[in-house]
């Protein structure tokens, strides 16, 4: 972990109701100056209604938040002036140009780096003339960043900075991010990709349905699960009666379709058993993997659901 | 700061969008161009004169009802002053021409646009007339012929058909039937007028006012609500921009957009139409501005009504007709049904088109000052009032 270790965000018992519907059940949590804090979870847990509250654009209905060591019932203009803000949806208009854009965002603020600067961090320099109307769903991330970070800020909110963007896009936010982390901004980070959590991350909280279930830095939540070695491989046209024999063998595994998941904490006679199994039942072991567990298995030890559905 | 670049940006993505660009720009400049054309006929300094064919089928002699109307229509066709058009160029048949024959003729010569309007005063009209104010039940109407494919002969039926109400009416009152005439000959009152001011001076700032109007009616809403349902202002609200700072830079590019809506108009009127009246009065000015505000005070009414951004312009293309075509702006309004009047009296267009005419000295206003400045500033504190309690500035949830 970097940083003085100051806390920069503090948040206890917040809470967001709609009715019926708990999006937000009480969480708590504390941010470190200088760390990447991810919150990941399925859609719907509840993570966009919590980077809402703290971004200022909803009021929580219970639960108190301190930021830049200041309690706030709402988020005000002077903390937003010390923010940066990515939102999970929205858009520019569509007629401005790439530099206006910037322009315009740094107007809203008291101090704000020269739009150069930012459009060199996001590498949009070649674009500066163009239209919004004519970037790439990529570049308009991008260009969503660079307004993110005009003002310089010490704590940004990345809300889903990857979702819908192409591998190459992707790892371009991606090298933007660490960065920002190298040069000392605390960031906020939600998603639903377990492996942007884990290249990322210096803490990670799951979320689901509201609440937080658990929280460390991915390699803690990856060793809560013990001392575990996943193989997973695939059978063609795998029938029930099969799976059966296969239990008598593994004691823990799963299956998605033809896929196979097996737990294990000892790995060779495991192996052994697998091949065995296979072999006497002439089947076809395909594309075989040994592999650590993620936190795609934390959070399907923790919830028996996958992250994605 | 934050307030001027919202401003820009809301100026300069108006005239980059050419849909915009079209309907606050050149738009309106094309209706100018196209209404004085019609109306106006440009390059010849002139105002406006009908041909119109007047045919006497009754001949009931001096002193009869139709020859206060032959009378009516000679007055009206000889000009007032050296040099001055008059407003019709009467044709008449020859003494020894059969009436019959020539109004067949002029019939033609309509069909073909060579009249504005053939008048044909029927056998029995007098006797027809007086036994009307006897028994108040109808002789043989007047008939007036007119082109309905073309907008110069509808304007002269129209203008006709106002005389001859109140031609009517005099003959009601010299029969005693009214106590008082009251009411005005609308004929002469709004087109090329006595005072020597062309068609091009009473369209020019109905023009101005039509684009504020519609600049404000749609350019307000579709502002506000495209970018809120596009999420677009959501980005703005996570920065430290407040709604108000955010409305004012929007006010002021709208304006902003006013003024060069303004000055391209004026300066086609003036100097490629020839117009004649100047926009220099402080009171003049002042009505501009105020009718500015009035008209962006009800995009944010219309902005506070919509849920979203399409259902903002459906509101704003329902109030675009009536609220233009019932206010005076393009004729004049005197004769419509009392419900239509009862519109007109609410409608502020109807206090900013008198208002701006009056103080260029096109038109004399018929109300006063209190109602015309009043009027639509009473209607920017309602809008305000109901936009400020309404308006979401974020989509729901």
């Amino acid at each position: 972990m970097t940083g003085d270790g100051r806390i920069v965000l503090r948040v206890d018992g917040l809470r967001k109701w709609y009715g019926e519907v708990h999006a937000v059940d009480g969480i708590s949590f504390e941010v470190p100056t200088g760390t990447v804090f991810t919150i990941l979870g399925p859609n719907g847990a509840g993570k966009t209604t919590t980077l809402e509250i703290l971004e200022g654009i909803r009021e929580p209905d219970a639960g108190t938040m301190e930021i830049f060591g200041e309690h706030l019932t709402r988020v005000d203009r002077a903390t937003k002036q010390r923010m940066g803000v990515l939102l999970q949806e929205g858009n520019f208009e569509e007629y401005l140009r790439v530099r206006e854009v910037l322009e315009l965002f740094a107007s809203f603020f008291e101090a704000s780096r020269p739009v150069g600067e930012i459009l060199e961090l996001v590498a949009l320099e070649d674009k500066a003339r163009a239209y919004v109307k004519s970037l790439s769903g990529g570049q308009k991330q991008r260009l969503a960043l660079g307004a993110a970070l005009v003002n310089d800020p010490e704590l940004v909110f990345l809300d889903e900075p990857t979702t819908g963007l192409d591998p190459q896009a992707r790892r371009n936010i991606w090298s933007i991010t660490s960065d920002l982390r190298s040069a000392g901004k605390t960031l906020i980070l939600t998603t639903h990709y377990m492996e942007e959590a884990e290249a990322l991350s210096d803490h990670v909280c799951i979320m689901d349905h509201g609440a937080i279930i658990a929280s460390g830095s991915p390699l803690e939540l990856m060793l809560g699960l013990g001392q575990e070695t996943m193989v997973e491989f695939s059978v063609e046209g795998l029938e029930d009666r099969e799976l059966t024999a296969l239990a008598g063998c593994c004691k823990e595994f799963r299956r998605d379709g033809d896929q196979l998941t097996v737990e294990t904490e000892d790995l060779v006679p495991t192996l052994e058993s697998i091949l065995g199994w296979s072999r006497s039942r002439s089947l076809a072991v395909r594309n075989m993997v040994v592999r650590q567990p993620n936190l795609e298995d934390v959070f399907l030890s923790l919830t028996g659901r996958k992250l994605r559905e | 700061m934050g307030i001027l670049r919202v401003a820009r940006a809301h100026l300069v993505t108006a005239l980059r969008e050419r849909v915009t660009l079209f309907w606050f720009l050149i738009f309106p400049v094309f209706l100018l161009v196209l209404l004085s054309a019609v109306f106006g006929r440009i390059g010849e300094g002139g105002g406006m004169q009908f041909e119109i064919a007047l045919v006497d089928l009754d001949s009931a002699g001096e002193g009869s009802f139709s020859s206060i109307v032959v009378g009516v229509f000679e007055e009206l066709s000889s000009p007032r002053e050296e040099g001055k058009e008059s407003l019709f160029a009467l044709h008449r048949p020859a003494a020894d021409e059969d009436p019959a024959a020539f109004l067949a003729d002029e019939t033609a010569r309509l069909q073909r646009g060579q009249r504005a309007a053939v008048v044909v005063i029927p056998e029995g009209f007098s006797v027809g007339v007086q036994s009307a104010l006897m028994a108040a039940d109808g002789g043989s109407p007047l008939v007036v012929r007119y082109s309905e494919g073309s907008a110069a002969s509808e304007v002269a039926a129209g203008i006709i058909e106002g005389m001859v109400a109140g031609v009517d009416r005099e003959i009601q009152r010299r029969a005693g039937r009214l106590s008082e005439a009251g009411e005005v000959v609308v004929s002469d009152v709004t087109v090329g007028g006595g005072e020597g001011s062309e068609y091009i001076d009473f369209l020019l700032p109905g023009i101005i006012l039509m684009g504020f109007f519609v600049n404000g009616l749609f350019g307000i809403p579709g502002s506000i609500l495209f970018a809120r349902d596009r999420k677009v202002l959501r980005r703005y609200w996570v920065t430290p921009l407040s709604v108000p700072r955010y409305l004012l830079g929007l006010s002021l590019g709208h304006l902003t957009l006013c003024a060069i809506q303004f000055a391209l108009l004026f300066i086609i009127g003036r100097f490629a139409l020839g117009a004649r009246i100047a926009f220099s009065g402080l009171d003049t000015i002042g009505i501009l501005v105020l009718a500015a505000a009035t008209f962006m005070a009800f995009g944010f009414l219309i902005a506070s009504l919509a849920r979203t951004g399409n259902a903002g312009m459906a509101i704003a293309n329902v109030l675009n007709m009536p609220m233009m075509f019932l206010s005076g702006l393009f004729f004049p309004v005197a004769g419509l049904p009392a419900f239509l009047r009862a519109i007109i009296r609410v409608n502020p267009m109807s206090y900013l088109a008198e208002g701006l005419r009056a103080s260029l000295g096109v038109q004399a206003a018929t109300q006063s000052i209190l109602l015309l400045v009043g009027v639509p500033l009473l209607w920017i504190l309602v809008s305000a009032a109901i936009a400020a309690r309404r308006l979401r500035w974020d989509v729901a949830r």
